[in-house]
C-alpha cells in the first residue's frame, strides 16, 4: 500500500502478455492515465511526463502511465506490435487504473498518444500538442537523413502504415491544449519549448508545472476527484 | 491544423521560435540573429541529428511540406538562406 504519493510499478495486461505501468500518487485517489508521445519523442519527453506525474500527485491525483507493447520494458519486439495492440493497451490501462481507484480516469495523451487515447473512455480527455500520424511518420523518415532510418526503431510495415493514416479521433469531453508558439486552434495555450523536437532530451520544469495546473483543472471538471 | 502565413514578420517570428526550441538556444540569443548569421556548420546545436526536428517543427507551425531534395547545406547555411526558403513556401 502506497499511501504516500510516492513512485510504484503496477502490471497490467494486453492480450494475454503482462506489461509495466509506472504510477506516481496513490492507487485509490482519482486517477489520470497518461499517453505518452510515440516512438522517439517518448524518450525526448520522458522528463517532462514524470514532472507532470509528480506534479498532479502534489495535487491529489494518482498519475498512471502505461509502457505501450513493444516499448519501455516491455517483453514483447516492438517488430511484432501492431496499431491495435497499442489501442488496446490504452484500453486495458484506464480499466486498470478504474478497477484500483474506483473510479473512471481521465486520459490525458501527449502527442502521438493522441492518435490512441480514444480508445479509452474515460471520464474525459486532455491532449496536449496532439499530431497527425503523417506528421511523424515524416519526422521518422527523416531521421534517416541523419544515417538512421526511423531513428532506430523497427515499427512493421503494418504499423508505420496505421501510425501513417491516423489522425486524432473525437473524444468526449476533450480538452486540447497546444504550445503558446503553435497557431493551431486549440481550446488553450501554454508557454515552453517543444521539448519533442530536441535532438539532445531536455527539461522545462516551466512547461511541465504550467500542464499539470492546466490538466488538473480538467479533470476536476471532468469530475475526476 | 494548417495555419496562414500572410505575415513577414510573423514568417520570422515563427523561424525563431522554431530554432529556440528545437535547439535550445537562448531566445534573446535568437531574438539578435539577422539575415548573415551562420547556422548549419556554424552552430554546434546544429547538427544534422537537429535537422530532422527543425524541418517538421516549421512544417506544422507553417503548415508546409518540404521534400527531402529542397533540404541542402545552401538553404541551412544562414538564417537568412533559411528564411528565404520559407518565404517562397509559406507566403501567399
Amino acid at each position: 500500500m502506497n499511501q504516500s504519493g510516492g513512485l510504484s510499478y503496477d502490471r497490467y495486461t494486453v492480450d494475454g502478455s503482462s506489461e509495466w505501468m509506472m504510477r506516481i500518487g496513490p492507487a485509490e485517489a482519482p486517477p489520470i492515465v497518461i499517453v505518452p508521445p510515440l516512438f522517439e519523442e517518448m524518450n525526448r519527453t520522458r522528463a517532462l511526463v514524470a514532472a507532470m506525474m509528480r506534479a498532479l500527485a502534489t495535487r491529489g491525483f494518482g498519475c498512471w502511465l502505461p509502457d505501450l507493447p513493444g516499448t519501455g520494458e516491455s517483453d514483447r519486439a516492438l517488430e511484432d506490435v501492431v496499431w491495435e495492440d497499442w489501442r488496446a493497451a490504452v484500453t486495458e490501462a484506464a480499466d486498470h487504473a478504474a478497477a484500483a481507484s474506483g473510479r473512471a480516469p481521465l486520459v490525458a495523451a501527449i502527442r502521438g498518444g493522441c492518435l490512441i487515447d480514444d480508445a479509452a473512455e474515460g471520464a474525459g480527455h486532455w491532449r496536449f500538442a496532439p499530431v497527425l500520424g503523417a506528421s511523424l511518420v515524416r519526422d521518422m523518415e527523416r531521421s534517416g537523413l541523419a544515417g538512421t532510418s526511423w531513428a532506430g526503431y523497427p515499427a512493421s510495415p503494418s504499423l508505420k502504415a496505421e501510425v501513417e493514416a491516423a489522425v486524432p479521433e473525437p473524444a468526449v469531453r476533450l480538452r486540447t491544449v497546444r504550445l503558446a508558439s503553435d497557431k493551431a486552434d486549440a481550446d488553450g495555450k501554454i508557454a515552453g519549448p517543444s521539448l519533442w523536437r530536441r535532438s539532445e532530451p531536455g527539461h522545462s520544469p516551466a512547461l511541465a508545472e504550467a500542464a499539470a495546473e492546466d490538466l488538473a483543472a480538467w479533470a476536476k471538471t471532468c469530475a475526476v476527484s | 491544423m494548417v495555419a496562414a502565413f500572410n505575415d513577414e514578420e510573423e514568417l520570422l517570428a515563427t523561424l525563431r521560435a522554431v530554432l529556440a526550441d528545437v535547439l535550445g538556444l537562448d531566445e534573446a540569443r535568437v531574438a539578435a540573429f539577422d539575415e548573415s548569421t551562420e547556422l548549419f556548420g556554424a552552430l554546434p546545436e546544429f547538427d544534422s541529428m537537429a535537422v530532422a526536428g527543425l524541418l517538421t517543427e516549421l512544417e506544422e507551425r507553417l503548415g508546409i511540406l518540404i521534400e527531402d531534395h529542397e533540404v541542402d547545406a545552401d538553404m541551412l547555411e544562414s538564417f537568412g538562406s533559411l528564411a528565404s526558403f520559407l518565404r517562397a513556401k509559406a507566403l501567399k
